[in-house]
């Protein structure tokens, strides 16, 4: 088998995918790309098992055929290599031989016939989705999403789909947003759990358009399909926590804060906290809020005073800076509501502002303060 | 450098010897402090008494209790522990500052230059090991010498209530006659493999050159090297902080089995939360380390939101690590449990983040 193809053009396609590639694999096959030639058209497959990602591009090629390509060399070698047209000569024995203007590189492939098979995608049902809401739902839950393997249930983002609206829902237990858009359509109510790297690949695939994309999705797998690019990825399998009733329905103190002033100041202070609670206090009277962290094992204090509107009891409640700093961020607006009641009791974030066809709620939990 | 005077205090059967001093039924019986049976427990400590039967720390309770149907179980109090740790290092104190605890019961001191003048360092090990009879109603052995490795050996020459010294002019000599097996660092695995290759004393070892040694034995061939010709700098340093807890083991025969691998996990797990609890100490960061068959490494690991110390999750997490590394086809002859990121538990910050679910 031989082909010809422009180095960088196969460097950009190589790169879109080779996220997926986990750098210390068991089985070595895994840290390959599926080479398949059909038609002139050059398919490559990318997977750790859990995750498969796929691009096509157009080479020039008489004859059809497989191989698998170690993916670090390869990848190692076009960063070095200036834009040529590249020959690639694939033996029957998988070597692999790469020509270039500048000399030959010779690798040792592996046989195709041992890359996993990609799952079939039966008995699917499917919705559309413009290509940058689904990459703004990515960005607006995926840093909820929990690390904690013990709880899988709670590693990947919750897709809730209605009628005429989807619920993205992520949370780690200490936190959770839930992120609707309005304008798409699902032929059925449905719901599934997608895990956290598919979605943060696809991040980085998906371009920032008005581009539909097809998602397909069955009992144990999700394909979302653009353009030559697909990936599939295996679904959890596990119940999603009923996040519905954790969210107060009636918290009666609201804070109007300014974003950015209020982002600004956790930063600053919370440089003083105690890193592994990052907890800063904050406390609220009339149109003050105090932002106070200490960490006593080193003797670090720091204390602000902000402007804001506050209706409600005087109250002291104790969060952790680095969520609310992250929560802050997937706010869209000038301003934030937050509503509180109690130090103990979940607090509510949302942006003061939101586009028709978008609906951002989040959820914090405080820690406790040590009095 | 000049001559140091290391002298290396090991307590005798400490958490035992604790019990059966504080519970006078207890004295003169097989006893095994640590977790039960039923639980999956490890011992801890065994009381000498029941080491005749062949019960030895780290050993799974179940088969301690089948060794020496007798035992006593006693279930450790770590708390109690500490503070008679604290009270020996306090002995310690009386003649030097430079101590190096290795855990509760054991411990390096260099005793080169002390607070008291005293000469002879041999006169400096009997005089802590009155006090801690007299004080603590404790024994325990010491190794004198000039360096670590050899006082560490020393000290468990003869035990219980040992004092060895071992003399600068005898240290070469002392080493190329000890056993392999005796080596600190060398389990049974490595000693199997020294004997295979003929190799069973510091003086076979010390035949070979260091390109040799570290070709058989990796990064520990260059210690083996040193360690032979007396060589061994290490200082004494008293504020080593624990940056991680881990135990590991290698197998006698390579495991394949998923349940037989979950028990070792479990039997490792207990090991390294034991050691936490003893010191007060949780981690975040849970490792795993597994050696294939064909010696490949593979570590693979997990941090929690929150400190932990308990056995079942230290376990539970190492086991998900385990089955996330693929479990197809292979044989594994090594397995590690660590627990790093370590905070100490005294601190007010222990689990304040309120949960949702």
């Amino acid at each position: 088998m031989k082909f010809i193809v422009s180095s960088s053009s196969l460097l950009k396609h190589l790169q879109q995918i080779s996220g997926v590639i986990n750098s210390n694999t068991v089985l070595p096959i895994l840290e390959d790309f599926l080479f398949e030639i059909e038609d002139k058209k050059l398919t490559i497959v990318a997977t750790d098992l859990e995750t498969v990602m796929r691009v096509q591009m157009e080479v020039e090629s008489k004859a059809n055929g497989k191989v698998c390509i170690p993916a670090k060399i390869l990848i190692d070698s076009l960063k070095n290599i200036p834009d040529q047209p590249l020959t690639f000569s694939i033996d029957k024995n998988f070597a692999i031989e790469i020509t270039s203007d500048n000399g030959k590189y010779k690798v040792m492939g592996e046989n195709p016939d041992n890359f996993p098979k990609e799952p079939v995608a039966d008995d699917t049902n499917s919705f559309t989705i413009s290509s940058s809401s689904l990459l703004t739902a990515i960005n607006k839950t995926l840093f909820a999403v929990s690390n904690d393997d013990l709880r899988p249930a709670m590693t990947g983002v919750y897709f809730e789909l209605h009628k005429d609206f989807i619920q993205f829902v992520a949370t780690d237990a200490h936190r959770l947003v839930r992120y609707k858009k309005t304008n798409v359509k699902c032929p059925k109510e449905d719901n599934f759990i997608a895990p956290k790297k598919p979605l943060n690949l696809l991040k980085n695939a998906l371009p920032d358009s008005d581009d539909e994309l097809t998602v397909n999705y069955n009992a144990s797998h999700l394909f979302v399909t653009h353009g030559s690019t697909q990936l599939i990825c295996r679904l959890i399998d596990a119940r999603f926590p009923d996040y519905k009733v954790v969210i107060p329905t009636d918290n009666p103190y609201k804070l109007l804060v300014q974003k950015s002033d209020f982002q600004s100041a956790l930063r600053r202070v919370s440089v003083f906290s105690n890193k592994s609670t990052n907890q800063v206090a904050l406390s609220i009277s009339g149109s003050e809020l105090q932002l106070a962290a200490q960490d006593v094992d080193f003797s670090f204090e720091g204390n602000e005073r902000m402007s804001c509107q506050y209706d409600g009891e005087d109250l002291q409640i104790a969060f952790n800076a680095k969520f609310l700093i992250e929560m802050l961020n997937a706010a869209n607006s000038d301003e934030v509501k937050i509503e509180l009641s109690t130090s103990t009791k979940a607090g509510i974030i949302k942006p003061t502002e939101q586009a028709e066809e978008e609906e951002l709620l989040m959820l914090v939990m405080p820690l406790m303060l040590n009095s | 450098m000049t001559q140091r005077k290391i002298i290396h205090i090991d307590m005798d059967a400490f958490y035992a010897s604790v019990e059966q001093r504080d519970n006078p039924l207890l004295k003169g019986k097989a006893i095994a402090v640590g977790g039960l049976p039923e639980q999956r427990g490890v011992v801890a400590t065994a009381s000498y008494e029941a080491r005749k039967f062949g019960v030895r720390s780290a050993m799974a309770m179940k088969r301690a209790v089948q060794l020496c149907p007798g035992l006593v179980i006693v279930t450790p109090r770590f708390a109690v522990y500490k503070e008679v740790s604290r009270q020996v290092r306090s002995i310690f104190e009386r003649y030097t500052d430079l101590i190096e605890p290795l855990s509760l019961d054991e411990a390096y001191l260099d005793v080169t230059e002390n607070k008291q003048q005293i000469v002879s360092a041999i006169a400096i090990a009997q005089q802590i090991k009155s006090a801690v009879r007299d004080e603590l109603q404790l024994t325990a052995s010491a190794g004198v010498s000039i360096n670590k490795f050899v006082a560490k050996i020393a000290s468990g020459m003869n035990k219980p209530d040992g004092l060895t010294f071992i003399a600068p002019d005898k240290v070469t000599a002392f080493i190329e006659n000890l056993p392999v097996e005796d080596f600190h660092g060398v389990g049974k695995v490595t000693a199997d493999k020294m004997n295979a290759l003929h190799l069973f004393t510091g003086a076979d070892l010390k035949k070979l050159d260091e390109a040799e040694l570290t070709k058989l034995f990796g990064k520990h061939g260059h210690f083996f090297y040193k360690i032979v010709r007396g060589i061994d700098d290490r200082p004494v340093e008293p504020n080593r902080e624990i940056k991680s807890v881990s135990a590991e083991d290698t197998f006698i025969t390579d495991l394949s089995n998923i349940m037989e691998l979950k028990e070792q996990i479990e039997r490792i797990s207990a090991i390294v939360s034991s050691r936490l609890e003893q010191n007060k100490y949780k981690g975040r960061t849970i490792t795993l380390k597994i050696r294939y068959s064909n010696f490949r490494l593979l570590t693979r690991s997990y941090s929690h939101p929150v400190s932990i110390s308990d056995r079942e999750t230290i376990a539970a997490t190492a086991f998900q690590l385990l089955v996330k590394s693929g479990l197809d086809n292979v044989k594994i002859r090594l397995l590690g449990v660590g627990v790093s990121n370590i905070t100490e538990l005294d601190g007010a910050a222990g689990n304040a983040q309120l949960s949702l679910f």
